[in-house]
Order: C-alpha cells, then sequence, then structure tokens
C-alpha cells in the first residue's frame, strides 16, 4: 500500500492519495470542523462502455442502459436493499450512472464507520437472479418514461444524434424498453465482473473523517481483487458531423434548444486543457460577453442562456443551450460571431477578468465536501490531478488561450437542436 | 467554528452575523418580507430583475457584469419567493475570502458597497425607471413564468397550490401574472421600491469570517435614512376541509402526475410543528419511507411518491409520478399508508430511522457554505429562531402516540391529476 500527501499551496488545502493493496484507488480530503462526511465509490463504467473484452478474451457486446440497470440492481442484495441497511445509521444515500461512470455514495453526520461498511458490502455483493431481473424492467421503463417527457433531456439526445455517428454517447443513459428487456442475470455478472474490479474503481471520501478511520474499514473490508485487462471498443467516430439540425415537438412555453460544436475526442484533456477551455468559454459566452448582450438586446435569449464542456472517451463537444423563441437567429449570430473573432482576435482584457472569474468558481467549489469528492473522482478516472486545475488557473497566458481557440470552436461542424 | 448573533439595526431590520471561518467565501443577503397580494406579486417581481441589472455607478448589464467578474466571479442575486402568505424578495451577493485573492484585493469590502449600490442606488430616471430597463426584465419574467410550464413535475405541484388555496394568498404564484406585469409601469415600480424599503420587514445574513461589521454599519446607515413603518404578515391557518377539491387536466406526455394536498391546522409558530414534520418524513420523506418502500417498490405503482410539509401553512402535498391506468389504485394506497400511521401501524425502526436521517439533514445544513442562513431565515420569517441541536434534541422526543394524533389530522383538501393522453 503506498500513501502520497497532495497539497496545494493556493487554496491551503491537502489530501491523500491511497493505492490500497486490494487494487482500489483512495482519496481522502479531511475538511476539519465540518460535521458531515461524503464518500463516494465508483467504477470507470457508464452507458458508453456497450462493447469490451476482458484480459484480451472475446469481444461482448451488452444491450444498451446495462451499466443502469446494474446500478439498480446492486443497490439489492441477497439481505435486502440498501436504502434500509443506511436506515439503521441514518447515511442518506444514493448512486447514478452517466456516460463514463457508475457511483454510489452516502453522506453521514454519524456512524460514518458504519455507512462506509454497507456501501463497501453492497457494491462488492452481486446478487442477480431471473426473478430480481424481472422485476425492475417496470420499474426502470417509468424511469424512460420520465425522462421522454423531459425536454432538456430530448433536446440533448438530438443534438447528440446530430454530431456524432456511431459513438454511443449518443444514446439514452437508462436505454430503451426494447434494449432493457434484452438484460438477463449473465449479462449483468458479464459486466460486473469486467468493470468492478477494485483497480477499475476509485473511494474519495471528503469531510469530517480522518485517513486511517477510512483504511482502518478497508483493511476490513476489501476483497483481494485480481486485476482485469479492459479493452473498450468504439466503432471509428469520423471528425464531420452527422446533420446539422434536428427538431422535435413537446409542450413546451418556450421553445428549448441546443447547439454543439464538435471537437477532436481523440485525447483525454489535461487539467491546462480544461483550465484554457473554461476561461475561452466564460470570455465568449459568459454574461459579460458581447454576444450574450446582442443575443438580450435582440431578445433572441434569455437568463437560462447556458454553456458548458461536454468530453469522454472518444467524444468531446462545446455545448450552448437555453430558451428561445427563435433559435436558428441564435445559431447563425453564434457562428457569426466565432467566425468573426477567428479572423480578428480575443480581447486581453476579456481574458484578465474571466481568468478571476474562473478561478473564483474553482475555489468556491472547495466548500462543498460533495463537489469535492465528485470532483476527485472524476480527475481520477481522467488521469488528472485535482488541484492542478486550479493551479493551471493561476498560471494561464492569454496565449494559451489563443491556441485553444484556434482547436475548438468550428463553426463548419456544429448543429442545433430545437423543441418546440 | 461558528456562531450567530442577532441585532435590530433599524425599526424592524435585523442584522443577523453567522461568523463562520470554514469556508472560502463569504455572503451577504438582505431579505424583505411584504404581504403576498395579487395587485404587487408582478410588481415585486419584476423589482428584483431591474435591481439587480444596473445600478448608478454602473448603468448597464454588462458593466455590472464585468464587475461581479473582476471580483472573482462574485454571484449577485435578486430573486423573489413565497413564505405563507409572504412575498420575499431577496437580494444577494457572495464571493472569496479576501485571503483567496491575487494581490491585497478587498473583495468582501467591495461586494457590500456593490449591494447596498444595487438596493439603494438604482439607475433612476427622476422618480421612474427607464424603460429599456423595464422591457428586457418584463421579458425575462415572462420567460420565467413560461418555463415553469416545462418541467411538469413544478408546474403540477404550483397548480395542485392554486387550487388548493385559491381564496389565500398561498394560492398566487410568487412571480404574479403576466397580463398583470403588463401593466407595471415604471411609476409604479419606483413607489413598489420606495414600499419596499420602507414597509418590509427585513432579514439580513452576512455569512463568512470577516467583513461582518462593515456591511452591518454601511446597512444601518443606508436604513436609517428612511422612514420606516414595518407591516406584520400573519398566515392564515386552515384546518377544517369541506370537501375533496378534484381536478383534472391532459396532456400529451408519456407519464401522468398527481398531487394530492392535506390540511392540518398544524403550522409555525403557533404550535410546534416537530411531530408533524416526523410523521410526514415517515410517510413519503425518506428512500426508506411507507410511500417509497410500499407503494413504489412493492406495488410498482409509482415511479416517485414523496410528501412534505410546509409549516408555515400546515400543508402537506404528496407528489407522485403515475401510470394512466394505475392512478386510482395509487391514490388508494397513499391513503392507505397515511391511515395505517394514524392507526399507530408503525414500526420503532421506521421511528428510530427516521429520527435519524431528520438530523442527518439537519447536521448536514450546517456543513453547507450558506445552509445556516437557510435554516435561520426559515425560522425568524416565522416567528422562530431555534438551533440545529435543539431541534435534533426536539425529534428525538416525539413519541409514537404523537406521531399518531399528527397523521389523524392530516385532512385530504385537493386531487390535482395531470392525465397523459
Amino acid at each position: 500500500m503506498s500513501i502520497k500527501e497532495v497539497k496545494s499551496p493556493l487554496v491551503g488545502d491537502k489530501y491523500f492519495k491511497v493505492k490500497h493493496k486490494s487494487g482500489l484507488n483512495i482519496y481522502v480530503y479531511e475538511k476539519p470542523g465540518y460535521n458531515t462526511t461524503y464518500a463516494i465509490f465508483g467504477t470507470k463504467y457508464g452507458s458508453i462502455n456497450t462493447c469490451f473484452s476482458a484480459n484480451n478474451g472475446e469481444k461482448i457486446t451488452v444491450p444498451d442502459g446495462i451499466a443502469h440497470y446494474l446500478e439498480h440492481k446492486l443497490f439489492e442484495s441477497e439481505d435486502g436493499d440498501a436504502f434500509t441497511k443506511y436506515a439503521k445509521t441514518g447515511a442518506n444515500a444514493n448512486a447514478f450512472t452517466s456516460f463514463d461512470k457508475t457511483c454510489y455514495l452516502f453522506s453521514a453526520s454519524q456512524n460514518f464507520k458504519e455507512s462506509l461498511e454497507i456501501l463497501l458490502d453492497f457494491v462488492q455483493s452481486p446478487y442477480f437472479t431471473d426473478e430480481t431481473v424481472a422485476k425492475e424492467q417496470g420499474i426502470i421503463g417509468q424511469e424512460i418514461k420520465m425522462y421522454d417527457d423531459s425536454p432538456d433531456w430530448k433536446v440533448m439526445f438530438n443534438l447528440f444524434e446530430c454530431l456524432y455517428h456511431n459513438h454511443p454517447v449518443k444514446i439514452d443513459i437508462a436505454g430503451t424498453v426494447e434494449s432493457i428487456a434484452k438484460i438477463t442475470p449473465q449479462k449483468l455478472y458479464d459486466c460486473y465482473n469486467t468493470f468492478y474490479n477494485l483497480n477499475n474503481m476509485a473511494l474519495c471520501v471528503c469531510g469530517n473523517a480522518k485517513l486511517q478511520e477510512v483504511l482502518e474499514v478497508c483493511d476490513r473490508m476489501l476483497k483481494p481483487c485480481e486485476d482485469v485487462k479492459i479493452t473498450n471498443y468504439f466503432e471509428d467516430e469520423p471528425y464531420e458531423i452527422v446533420k446539422d439540425f434536428a427538431e422535435q415537438n413537446l409542450p413546451v412555453a418556450v421553445p428549448m434548444f441546443n447547439i454543439g460544436f464538435k471537437n477532436k475526442g481523440d485525447k483525454i484533456s489535461t487539467s491546462k486543457d480544461m483550465a484554457s477551455l473554461d476561461v475561452l468559454l466564460a470570455m465568449l459566452f459568459s454574461s459579460t460577453s458581447k454576444i450574450y448582450r446582442e443575443l438580450q438586446e435582440k431578445e433572441l435569449i434569455n437568463q437560462t442562456f447556458n454553456y458548458e464542456i461536454f468530453e469522454g472517451e472518444g467524444y468531446s463537444s462545446v455545448l450552448l443551450g437555453g430558451e428561445s423563441r427563435n433559435p436558428e437567429q441564435v445559431y447563425y449570430s453564434v457562428k457569426e460571431y466565432i467566425k468573426d473573432l477567428k479572423e480578428n482576435g480575443l480581447s486581453k482584457e476579456d481574458f484578465l477578468i474571466s481568468k478571476k472569474a474562473v478561478y473564483g468558481d474553482a475555489v468556491s467549489s472547495l466548500n462543498s465536501v460533495s463537489a469535492i469528492a465528485n470532483n476527485l473522482m472524476d480527475s481520477h478516472f481522467n488521469n488528472r490531478e485535482m488541484f492542478s486545475y486550479v493551479e493551471c488557473i493561476y498560471n494561464l497566458e492569454f496565449e494559451d488561450i489563443e491556441k485553444k481557440f484556434d482547436e475548438v470552436l468550428d463553426y463548419n461542424n456544429s448543429a442545433l437542436s430545437v423543441v418546440r | 467554528m461558528n456562531s450567530i448573533s442577532r441585532e435590530e439595526i433599524a425599526n424592524g431590520v435585523f442584522f443577523n452575523t453567522i461568523k463562520d471561518s470554514r469556508f472560502k467565501t463569504t455572503k451577504l443577503s438582505v431579505t424583505f418580507a411584504l404581504p403576498l397580494t395579487k395587485e404587487f406579486a408582478s410588481v415585486n417581481a419584476l423589482l428584483s430583475g431591474v435591481l439587480t441589472r444596473s445600478t448608478s455607478a454602473y448603468p448597464d448589464f454588462t458593466l455590472l457584469s464585468k464587475k461581479l467578474s473582476d471580483l472573482y466571479g462574485a454571484t449577485l442575486g435578486g430573486y423573489v419567493r413565497k413564505s405563507g402568505d409572504k412575498q420575499i424578495v431577496i437580494f444577494s451577493i457572495s464571493g472569496l475570502d479576501d485571503k483567496y485573492a491575487f494581490k491585497g484585493d478587498n473583495i468582501t469590502l467591495d461586494m457590500s458597497n456593490l449591494l447596498c449600490d444595487v438596493i439603494f442606488k438604482p439607475k433612476l430616471n427622476g422618480k421612474n425607471f427607464y424603460e429599456e430597463e423595464i422591457l428586457q426584465e418584463k421579458r425575462q419574467l415572462k420567460d420565467l413564468i413560461d418555463s415553469e410550464f416545462n418541467d411538469k413535475r413544478v408546474y403540477s405541484l404550483n397548480k395542485a397550490i392554486s387550487i388548493m388555496c385559491k381564496d389565500e394568498p398561498y394560492g398566487l404564484s410568487r412571480l404574479g401574472t403576466k397580463s398583470d406585469l403588463d401593466k407595471v409601469t415604471g411609476e409604479d415600480l419606483y413607489s413598489a421600491w420606495v414600499n419596499l424599503l420602507q414597509k418590509a420587514t427585513v432579514e439580513i445574513f452576512f455569512s463568512g469570517e470577516n467583513g461582518g461589521e462593515v456591511a452591518k454599519s454601511t446597512l444601518k446607515n443606508f436604513f436609517s435614512s428612511y422612514e420606516r413603518f414595518p407591516v406584520n404578515t400573519e398566515n392564515t391557518i386552515i384546518s377544517n376541509v369541506q370537501s375533496v377539491k378534484e381536478e383534472k387536466e391532459v396532456m400529451e406526455l408519456s407519464q401522468s402526475k398527481m398531487i394530492m394536498g392535506f390540511r392540518s391546522g398544524v403550522a409555525s409558530p403557533y404550535n410546534d410543528t416537530m411531530a408533524m414534520r416526523l410523521a410526514v418524513a415517515i410517510l413519503g420523506g425518506t428512500a426508506h419511507s411507507k410511500l417509497f418502500n410500499n407503494v413504489r417498490e412493492k406495488l410498482s405503482l409509482c415511479y416517485y411518491c414523496s410528501a412534505r410539509f410546509d409549516k408555515t401553512k400546515g400543508i402537506m402535498t404528496i407528489e407522485s409520478g403515475v401510470e394512466k391506468e394505475n392512478i386510482e389504485k395509487a391514490q388508494k394506497a397513499i391513503l392507505k399508508e397515511l391511515d395505517d400511521i394514524a392507526k399507530g401501524n408503525i414500526t420503532d425502526f421506521e421511528i428510530e430511522s427516521t429520527k435519524l436521517s431528520m438530523c442527518n439533514d439537519f447536521v448536514a445544513v450546517g456543513d453547507n457554505e450558506f445552509g445556516m442562513e437557510v435554516w435561520y431565515l426559515s425560522q425568524v420569517l416565522c416567528g422562530e429562531f431555534e438551533s440545529i441541536e435543539d431541534a435534533c434534541k426536539k425529534v428525538q422526543a416525539v413519541t409514537k402516540e404523537e406521531i399518531m394524533e399528527m397523521a389523524s389530522k392530516l385532512k385530504l383538501d385537493t386531487v390535482y391529476v395531470l392525465e397523459s393522453k
């Protein structure tokens, strides 16, 4: 077992990074004076991992939505469901599946060790039978229907259909009623045995708990685990988009839109890439920007206007979203705006204030135990050191932003999705 | 770690200081409470937007945004909420503590001055606001009213409350209506602004390590320059139900929603509401509640099914997402769970685990950067002032008999169904 201390002189905090003898990666970020502890246990396995092999064995393709289904089923062990176990400790528990990871978490202000035992125990104890698997179809079917009624969910996935030819990121995380009907206990075990090996997982703890308490429970509860060599297969994804427009009708009062600029998805961003891109997007699209003002004055957007970076293994894009009575005009104006800036250059004054704002957000996020633990998990799965992001913002130069701008926001490789 | 102090700095204006050194940020908020009325709901909502859009020193929103960005991305907010039969207008600013600034920037002082400018020194044209600013904010507010329609969970809950409380201020929208908004003039807005400064009761919260004293004296000076006649609003509490109101609406959706509203007559500050809050949590406030375990998990009747209690009005609402053909079954199953509690069909485990879970949530509030503000604000608005520790002790002391008694007081008032086509 190895323990490393990672410090940030800039924010005055530190965390411990542990490679446990069982193979698990453990992060502990102590927060003196806090009363609660947040713990999150996750695997680098999400909705996009539907084609894979273990230890160079045969290539397996599993139904869409299986990672999310597995998350629901793991909550149930042979001796009852996890919520009932947590009821004895008072911890507030939950779980979620995203495109590239599945996580189980709790927040506790008392009985921390007991709650951590429950978490480590049930995630390591799969129990899938024909009956239990069949029972979940109804509940997940309802969940899929609820998302079908959600305009912000639909407008986003319709955009992914425009941007991606083959990448599974365009498929709903929960799958479809038809795809989940094909899930069997054996398929769940295939996925579990591949991705839920401790070497492919991380435990991140932040708050009142101390490193020694965490390790004491881990030593007792973690079952030694052979490392599995995982290979994920993705069909080749061309750089070009599929189509530049999608539209759907749903009952909405104000039409909603998403605009996506597809980037090359060939590598995962470093901390410096993330820092540069965050500052660039704040310069270009925050409420201080020229386009924000122009679109507001023309009554084309309202305060729901937003932007984000969307990336993972094999996909990367910049997304803009919001409500508009004329989304086509917003899309046109944004493309013209980017085109103009690509020709005439960025403003140094915008860079200086945006850098301060992004730095302020990054430091402020260290107030929250859940934000910290989630960030540690994301950083681990993407091979980044959490504190280096803040340090990178602090050290950013205008030239870094100019370079990043050359790599992203290709207005000829973008699409618009509308729900009205 | 943290401590709270409270002081009246002008007639009906209270300054609450939460001194806490654990966080990397500070926050200052000024909350104005007024009676919620059809006449003023829209104009107050509009005021919260217009005042946070520009000030006399930063006369347009790009300049104001740039100032905030320069203050390390400080967040300026103007919101309206509903607390019982009151409308709450909140102005707040939050951002980094000075010790994280690049080089000697005084962020905290700048932030409190900026918030005072927003409230007391708006960009005015004599005794009027500028037309262009008003038009832009009217549009934003109308879109916000419309967007509450887009989210069908929010929409159905608001609709149920408006049916249930159609003769009480609580039945009004915190944002007012689009047609009332159209009628608002610049003069109306100006007099609403003066009204806010003179007649509202005001609760100010500072949370952070340093800067509270300066903010206090600045705000004291500003409020002292106004003649103040604060109005106190009492919430109407209804405990009797004559007949159950039922309403249905049909829309192009995949999943139906059902909202059930109940009245109890048990409300703050007239009654201690802790036993009621526990009873409602046992019914549907946790992931091991009766509604979750029985109606969702065992009977598979709903995708979600949860209960919450509003202590200002003594009202419980139960929200559920159901298949169209299961609506009636789900309604019966929900009422049976409530009846079970009233009859005493509750295990010790259900009681103890819900108490634990409520305390866990209370304590977690104290670790949230602004949780203490939310905790105390919700209390002072209905005349209470209770620490987290005391609340935990109180919930631990509730007996099974009290829980049964509370459940028996909950009377079904309204059922609203949003049905899929």
